[in-house]
């Protein structure tokens, strides 16, 4: 059982390695023909430091230090340099049909210098990796005696110290993480428009609503002619359905018991004289219908509504 | 210089471009959801008033009722008519003596169509007997 979770496959990398076919997510170990290792016993304390000052450190090993990277670490009293040029290795990778993307973590063989106590790893054919001097070195095969064994990288466990591509190449963003979230974001903006055009779509049937009504009267797809014909008869229909309402209102009032006298009804409002056995009752009635009432006399009233 | 940068924070570049074009998107959404809801209301707002200027037109102005006023000269006895003038898009109307029965008649006719009722006359001249004028044009 693993307590560090599952585990990509790992390929060791060496320059006369043959091509491969990789359909997974792997992790490389690079020999030391992809990296330059340093070790220096030096007073400072945290990595970020060592690395800060990993560009001087390989200034005099190095040509064109700009176009390296470097990764750190501490091993006892000693802090581990690496310098590498992930360009080379990506190039590298791609030439031997390794894509990019799959690259989760790159180790350095130095750290296999535990495993390399009187064991070889073949890098190949004609080399291997030898611990000279606990520096992880690759020395042709035929300078190495019988005495070693052959170590089997399938047998070593995880290493510790790795480092990303994506960090290597100086995001901060995994290129896996790029790939999910790129496309998320894609995917997103692909709703968006969709939504956008089906609210355009959702608007057309009202439109052609409206077309058909002003197939009617063509006159009234100006707004002006149908402000002006609202201004000339709304006020007509609301003038004469009070009217009509009064008339109804006072014709309620009318019974066998009461009876029309009188009525007037023009342009100011509608007044009517009523003739009844019951006048309280009628005023009664009238006031609520909203009429102003008067009475008259012992049998009349007169009720009136302003329009 | 800006090839290496571009370079070095190249996933960065790639997600802020892919953030980019979907604060675009939604912009484009947002602003077409917000001319929608502008025009939908422009749209019910002229259904309403279409709709509204068809009605009262129909009402207020149809040409049947030119021939409907032709009823107010019929519906009570030729002798019960004093006077019937009618001048283009105006009738005046005097009664003589009409009854509760026929008063209520004309008065009813005159409520249901969309007359517009200039002057209502009504006056008790004997019992349950009515001189009426009435003015109506359309």
């Amino acid at each position: 059982m693993s307590l560090m979770g599952k585990s990509n496959k790992r390929l060791l990398l060496y320059k006369d390695m043959p091509n491969v076919k990789i359909k997974k997510h792997i992790d490389i170990i690079l020999s030391p023909q992809f990296y330059t290792f340093l070790r220096e016993e030096l007073g400072i304390k945290f990595a970020y430091q060592a690395k800060q000052i990993a560009p001087s450190i390989f200034d005099d090993y190095l040509e064109d230090v700009e176009n390296y990277q470097f990764f750190v670490y501490k091993n006892s009293n000693y802090w581990y340099f690496f310098a590498y040029n992930i360009d080379e290795i990506t190039t590298f990778l791609e030439e031997r049909g390794v894509k990019k993307y799959r690259i989760n973590k790159i180790f350095f063989a130095q750290e296999l210098i535990k495993y390399l106590d009187g064991s070889i790893l073949e890098l190949g054919e004609n080399n291997c990796l030898i611990d000279i001097d606990n520096i992880v070195t690759v020395v042709p095969k035929k300078l190495i005696g019988d005495e070693y064994q052959t170590l089997n990288l399938k047998k070593i466990p995880q290493l510790k110290h790795s480092v990303s591509i994506s960090s290597s190449l100086g995001s901060i963003i995994p290129f896996k993480y790029t790939i999910i979230l790129t496309t998320l974001l894609f995917i997103l903006g692909g709703v968006f428009v969709a939504e956008g055009d089906r609210a355009k779509n959702s608007i057309r049937e009202s439109e052609e609503k409206l077309d058909l009504l002003l197939q009617r009267d063509s006159k009234l797809n100006s707004k002006r002619i149908r402000e002006s014909i609202l201004a000339q008869y709304e006020p007509i229909d609301k003038i004469e359905r009070l009217k009509r309402d009064i008339l109804v209102d006072i014709s309620k009032l009318l019974s066998t018991n009461s009876r029309l006298k009188e009525l007037k009804l023009d342009d100011k409002g509608v007044s009517a004289t009523i003739k009844t056995d019951n006048i309280n009752q009628t005023l009664r009635v009238a006031s609520e219908k909203g009429l102003k009432s008067r009475k008259l006399n012992v049998k009349e009233i007169k009720v009136e509504r302003s329009l | 210089m800006n090839l290496m940068i571009f370079k070095r924070f190249r996933n960065e570049l790639i997600i802020l471009g892919a953030t980019i074009f979907a604060i675009l998107t939604f912009s484009y959404k947002h602003s077409i959801e917000r001319d929608i809801e502008q025009k939908r209301e422009d749209i019910r707002n002229s259904i309403n008033q279409v709709n509204r200027v068809l009605e009262l037109k129909k009402i207020w102005k149809s040409n049947y009722i030119s021939k409907k006023i032709k009823i107010l000269k019929t519906m009570v006895p030729k002798s019960k008519i004093f006077s019937f003038k009618k001048r283009g898009q105006k009738v005046i109307v005097k009664y003589r003596g009409v009854n509760i029965r026929e008063l209520n008649s004309i008065v009813k006719e005159v409520m249901n169509n969309p007359f517009q009722i200039v002057k209502l006359d009504i006056k008790e001249v004997g019992k349950e007997s009515y001189n009426m004028e009435l003015i109506c044009k359309w």
